[in-house]
């Protein structure tokens, strides 16, 4: 009998410590995502004008899961040391309920990031960049963010300046090709910010112009972003998955 | 007659080093001849650029004077022109200067309708061939071999562009199979516990035989009931009206 009453006891403790560390990453996914959230520098407008606002979907759900999370660790523990079947069969229920959409985030989260390609941030430059178009506000955010993108890394287009090359292009509408190749801000700028050597930017000629693609600047951040919501959210599904299991095995258990 | 022009045995060509606006739309680049009009050049003479149609540079007919170069605007109708007038002595071995020359970057002279040689940027994709022709006061004086055929680059429409990425990423094939999974189990857990306990309760089977976790009961302790002791009262009682086991009265 002692010794089930300790096999009691270690499944008690096991179960409280996961509810506190349930509890601990709910808060800190509430933090992340609110950081998500309201975190609008870098290459945002860029994310903005795609039109594809789920990463912000999956942040706020992320930011109310994480504080569901916390109040249910916290009745899970009275439950668990109180050994209520009622608490308990609530708590096992509104887990289950936060669960489905901590999952949904989660994959919305993966699903946003798996399309962000290159592809869609070079049809967005073509199509946009110095449309000079007064009335759409949008179209001068995307021209703006990607001056200050290129100025800054040093990097030209997506995948480098021949994307100019390759392509029509709005820019190319208004400016021709033979004066720009490419845009003026893929030219190594002095500190006035006017090309070094406005001819061997023209030509090509290495040194004078930057020859990387501003991919990597783009996805940097952006990418940060949604592993974290992703991710962190599939470590703490894991977790809640074993202390529901452990959870239900001692609900089972308790008597009337 | 004039005496023909001597044929130098150079190829004009694209600079051989790496340069990414070597080829654009409606420009191109060339390698600067160096040493290759010394010893036919005076120092009076200009060394032009002909540039044609690549199914047109057999037609060619050098010009006899400068009166009479084919200008940048007729090349639609002509199929050729001149440009790039330079003095024979920029061409020579002592002369230090960048190594390349474009062709086609003067947009300013486009619109305005001037006679003078113009290097507009090439309305159409091509191919071209061009020549460098050495001009004298009576009339050219040697030109080079005819280049190969140099086509431009042609812009693709961004419609053609298709953001959707190939195929889904690992990353969310992962998540998604892991996180299905684990749901499934634990909605099928829950049914089963469920499911159990309500079939256990219908078939009012013992419900205490799996049960090891005891609830901490407060206990009472409940003596067991004892006979009260009679009062000796002075007073005797009748018989049967007392309860308890039957004494004798107690002398008063």
């Amino acid at each position: 009998m002692a010794k089930s009453d300790d096999c009691v006891h270690i499944l008690q403790g096991l179960l409280i410590f996961g509810n506190v560390v349930i509890g601990l990453c709910g808060i800190a996914l509430t933090a992340e995502c609110i950081y998500v959230v309201s975190n609008s520098d870098g290459p945002y407008p860029l994310l903005k004008a795609t039109e594809n606002r789920d990463i912000h979907a999956a942040a706020w759900i992320g930011i109310f899961v994480g504080l569901a999370l916390f109040a249910l660790s916290i009745l899970g523990i009275i439950g668990v040391v109180r050994a209520s079947r009622t608490l308990l069969l609530v708590y096992i229920i509104l887990m289950l309920i936060t669960f489905a959409f901590e999952m949904a985030s989660c994959i919305t989260a993966a699903t946003h990031q798996d399309s962000l390609t290159p592809d869609l941030f070079l049809k967005q430059m073509l199509e946009r960049y110095q449309k000079s178009d007064p009335n759409k506000n949008s179209d001068n955010e995307v021209t703006k963010t990607w001056d200050e993108l290129m100025r800054q890394n040093h990097c030209c287009g997506v995948n480098g300046p021949s994307d100019w090359q390759d392509y029509m292009s709005a820019f190319r509408l208004t400016h021709s090709d033979a004066d720009y190749p490419w845009p003026r801000m893929c030219c190594v700028l002095d500190a006035q910010g006017s090309p070094v050597n406005l001819d061997g930017c023209k030509l090509g000629v290495s040194g004078y112009y930057n020859s990387n693609g501003c991919y990597d600047a783009i996805s940097g951040p952006v990418n940060a972003h949604t592993w974290g919501v992703a991710w962190f959210g599939f470590a703490i599904l894991c977790w809640t998955f074993c202390v529901l299991l452990g959870t239900m095995f001692y609900w089972s258990g308790i008597e009337y | 007659l004039p005496t023909p022009p001597a044929r130098l045995p150079y190829v004009p060509h694209l600079p051989p080093m790496a340069l990414l606006g070597k080829v654009t739309a409606t420009t191109f680049a060339l390698e600067r001849p160096r040493c290759v009009f010394d010893g036919h050049a005076d120092a009076s003479d200009a060394v032009w650029l002909a540039v044609a149609f690549a199914n047109a540079s057999g037609a060619f007919r050098n010009p006899q004077s400068r009166a009479e170069v084919p200008p940048y605007k007729e090349l639609p109708t002509a199929r050729s022109y001149m440009t790039l007038e330079t003095a024979a002595a920029a061409y020579s071995c002592s002369a230090p200067s960048p190594p390349v020359l474009r062709v086609g970057g003067d947009t300013a002279c486009r619109e305005q309708g001037r006679q003078d040689p113009c290097n507009g940027p090439l309305p159409s994709p091509g191919p071209y061939r061009v020549k460098f022709l050495l001009m004298g006061c009576r009339g050219p004086k040697a030109e080079t071999l005819w280049s190969e055929p140099i086509l431009l680059r042609t812009a693709l429409s961004p419609s053609t562009i298709d953001p959707a990425p190939a195929h889904p990423g690992s990353a969310l094939v992962v998540i998604s199979s892991i996180l299905a999974s684990l749901g499934a189990v634990l909605a099928t857990a829950v049914l089963g516990a469920l499911g159990a306990k309500v079939w256990g309760s219908l078939c009012h089977q013992g419900l205490g035989t799996d049960t090891f976790i005891r609830r901490s009961y407060r206990t009472h302790h409940i003596p067991p009931a004892l006979p009260q002791p009679l009062t000796p009262g002075c007073g005797c009682s009748p018989p049967g009206l007392s309860h308890s086991a039957p004494q004798p009265p107690a002398p008063c």
